[in-house]
């Protein structure tokens, strides 16, 4: 929206950047975004609860995943078996028991690609444009905070960054 | 001196977790490539041995009527065990919370990965026909060449690039923030370098909410996948009637072996590197002594197994099974065995002294003693066995040739080698991991026997 600038805030610490975040519904903000060295847990009960997100959508390209698996491995033993029947010493042709090794490792193993091309995908990776406000400081030892707001609003989110700890604030053009 | 390193913990911030990890990777000296050149000419030479193996046939080796499985099967098996460890420490730990394990478990997950690819060569290495190994895959053909799904190795085919994939891809994901971080602070190639492999990683939360579900999930998955990879290896044999090998204990004692193998592995290595990069204030004497209890858990786990194997031959009375286990303990290789059982049940006990816990020089010198036994130990279960089988008038000892020999100490090159390049291009403990754990560190370096000891 123009008009609009970021309120950049660097904390020294995840617990001051938490409570910067819990914070924010106090303030008019047009959406945020936070950036840390390590996954915080309280950064991250901080923006669930600021963002009324649920549990991450990964979870359900694990079970996709894991479910593809096992039927691609039991519609491949059975399937094959009974196309290149071999009779041996008169055991079932499709034997389902010790197919069950197989059903699990490719339950586990669409399950695991499962996991992973969700986590790029919904993490947005590959993406070589830096986010607003990335400092290379918070890959290392410091906790950031954008918060997009009207341009009337900027002080008084600047006012909450400083109360909650933020050792440097910064404005910037959205 | 140990002491002074946890006194340092103490003030342990996240920058020093940066610069640590960065002095590892930084731009390497002589010795450094001597001796990863020296890993290549192990490989080279291990490599001219197979080529001439390829030309002239298994007859080259010790192989013959009745031991078709010996030096390169035992390979196999003491890689894939290897391998287990690292997923042990850096899932399993990591389900239960456990936070030693992150100063320790990047080194530990590298070495599955490398472990399983060695271990990978040497069923290939052991064809007649190497050229025919994709025979294992499942391709649609007019041949009838469709592998059977019911054999055990066609399990292991599952089961081992299974597990490599996960390995791999677990590894893979564990080092995206840190190779961002890297790329953050690097110049020239290696920015280029860090800046693609980091796919644009900026750590914003919702790069983290997601990283931190689907690494959950790749956990929660490889933890069963560690149990049932070895499972599978141990059935390569069990599922045989081989007197000394047609045994249900198979699974978790081979399970327990590969824990109790590759802590011991990541203890020879992790003590050697720890001095040579500079990372004493990451990787602690707690850490190490931490890692030694593992082992000799694993150790008494392994130890109760062989009783067990042993109680259950003489329980069932199979006359067969009895001749086969006095062999094994009295035969002509019975040393063979006796060392097994002082590397592997007597000299881990040692590690009941916390004072020998926490002193690097005797926790390497078992290490490697207990590496030795894990390799002796799967000689003496394949080669042993098979060497005594049913009939007495073919009982023939396997004795290794050096075509054998080599190989074996060439895949011990090809190991290094990628390890060391490994550690000197990627970061080879996990910063994210350490900085999320810092103030415990802290912590619990306070409380840590040496430096209570100290105080």
């Amino acid at each position: 929206m123009s008009g609009d600038i970021e309120v950049v805030g660097v904390f020294s610490s995840d617990l001051e950047c938490a409570h910067a975040i819990e914070q924010l519904h106090h303030t008019p903000n047009r959406g945020f975004h936070t950036f840390a060295p390590f996954p915080s847990e309280h950064m991250a009960e901080a923006t669930d609860e600021a963002r009324e997100w649920g549990r991450s959508p990964v979870r359900k390209f694990v079970l996709a995943g894991g479910i593809t698996g096992a039927i691609t491995a039991l519609v491949m033993t059975v399937g094959t078996s009974w196309e290149w029947n071999l009779n041996t010493g008169g055991r079932p042709i499709a034997s389902i028991t010790p197919y069950i090794v197989i059903i699990f490792e490719m339950m586990i193993l669409f399950g695991v690609l499962g996991a992973v091309t969700s986590f790029f995908f919904k993490s947005g990776l590959p993406s070589f444009e830096p986010a607003t406000g990335y400092r290379t400081r918070f890959g290392a030892d410091r906790f950031g905070l954008v918060v997009r707001a009207a341009e009337s609003d900027g002080a008084k989110i600047e006012a909450l960054m400083r109360e909650a700890g933020a050792e440097e604030v910064v404005r910037e053009a959205a | 001196m140990a002491a002074a390193v946890d006194q340092r913990n103490h003030q342990l911030t996240y920058l020093d977790v940066d610069r640590t990890a960065q002095r590892v990777m930084a731009p390497a000296g002589l010795k450094y490539w001597l001796w990863v050149a020296f890993c290549a000419f192990l490989v080279a030479v291990g490599g001219s041995f197979w080529t001439r193996q390829v030309y002239e046939g298994l007859g080259v080796t010790g192989y013959g009527q009745p031991t078709l499985w010996a030096v390169y099967i035992t390979d196999f098996v003491f890689w894939v065990g290897i391998a287990h460890s690292g997923t042990l420490i850096s899932a399993v730990l990591f389900l239960f919370r456990t936070r030693w394990r992150t100063a320790v478990y990047r080194c530990a997950e590298t070495m599955t990965v490398f472990a399983v690819l060695t271990a990978g060569l040497f069923p290939i290495v052991h064809l007649g026909r190497p050229w025919f190994f994709y025979w294992l895959c499942p391709y649609p053909n007019e041949r009838y060449l469709q592998p059977d799904f019911r054999s055990p190795l066609t399990w292991d085919f599952f089961a081992i690039s299974t597990y490599l994939t996960t390995s791999t891809l677990f590894l893979a994901m564990g080092l995206i923030p840190d190779i961002a971080n890297q790329r953050d602070i690097s110049t020239g190639w290696r920015k280029k370098f860090y800046t693609t492999l980091a796919c644009g990683w900026q750590g914003t939360d919702g790069q983290w909410r997601n990283f931190s579900m689907a690494y959950l999930l790749l956990a929660g998955f490889a933890t069963p996948l560690v149990l049932s990879v070895h499972s599978v290896v141990s059935w390569d044999f069990a599922t045989m009637q081989t007197p000394g090998m047609h045994s249900t204990i198979f699974a978790p004692y081979f399970v327990a072996g590969a824990i109790f193998s590759g802590c011991a592995l990541v203890l020879t290595l992790i003590i050697p590197m720890r001095k040579m990069l500079h990372i004493q204030d990451l990787v602690t004497i707690w850490h190490l002594d931490s890692l030694s209890k593992v082992v000799l858990l694993t150790s008494l786990v392994i130890t109760y197994s062989y009783s067990t194997e042993f109680f259950m031959v003489w329980y069932a009375q199979d006359p067969i099974e009895m001749m086969t286990f006095h062999q094994r303990l009295f035969g002509l290789q019975g040393y063979l065995f006796g060392g097994m059982v002082l590397c592997n049940c007597l000299i881990p006990l040692l590690l009941f002294s916390p004072s020998i816990r926490t002193n690097t020089i005797y926790l390497f010198i078992i290490s490697i003693f207990v590496n030795i036994g894990m390799w002796l130990e799967r000689f003496v279960l394949i080669s042993g066995s098979l060497s005594t089988a049913t009939i007495p008038s073919q009982w023939k000892f396997y004795v290794p040739k050096a075509t054998e020999v080599f190989i074996t100490i060439g895949a011990f090159g090809w190991f290094l080698m990628n390890f060391s390049l490994f550690a000197k291009f990627l970061p080879i403990v996990s910063m994210t991991e350490l900085k999320e754990g810092v103030g415990w560190l802290r912590k619990s370096a306070r409380n840590s026997y040496p430096y209570r000891k100290a105080a």
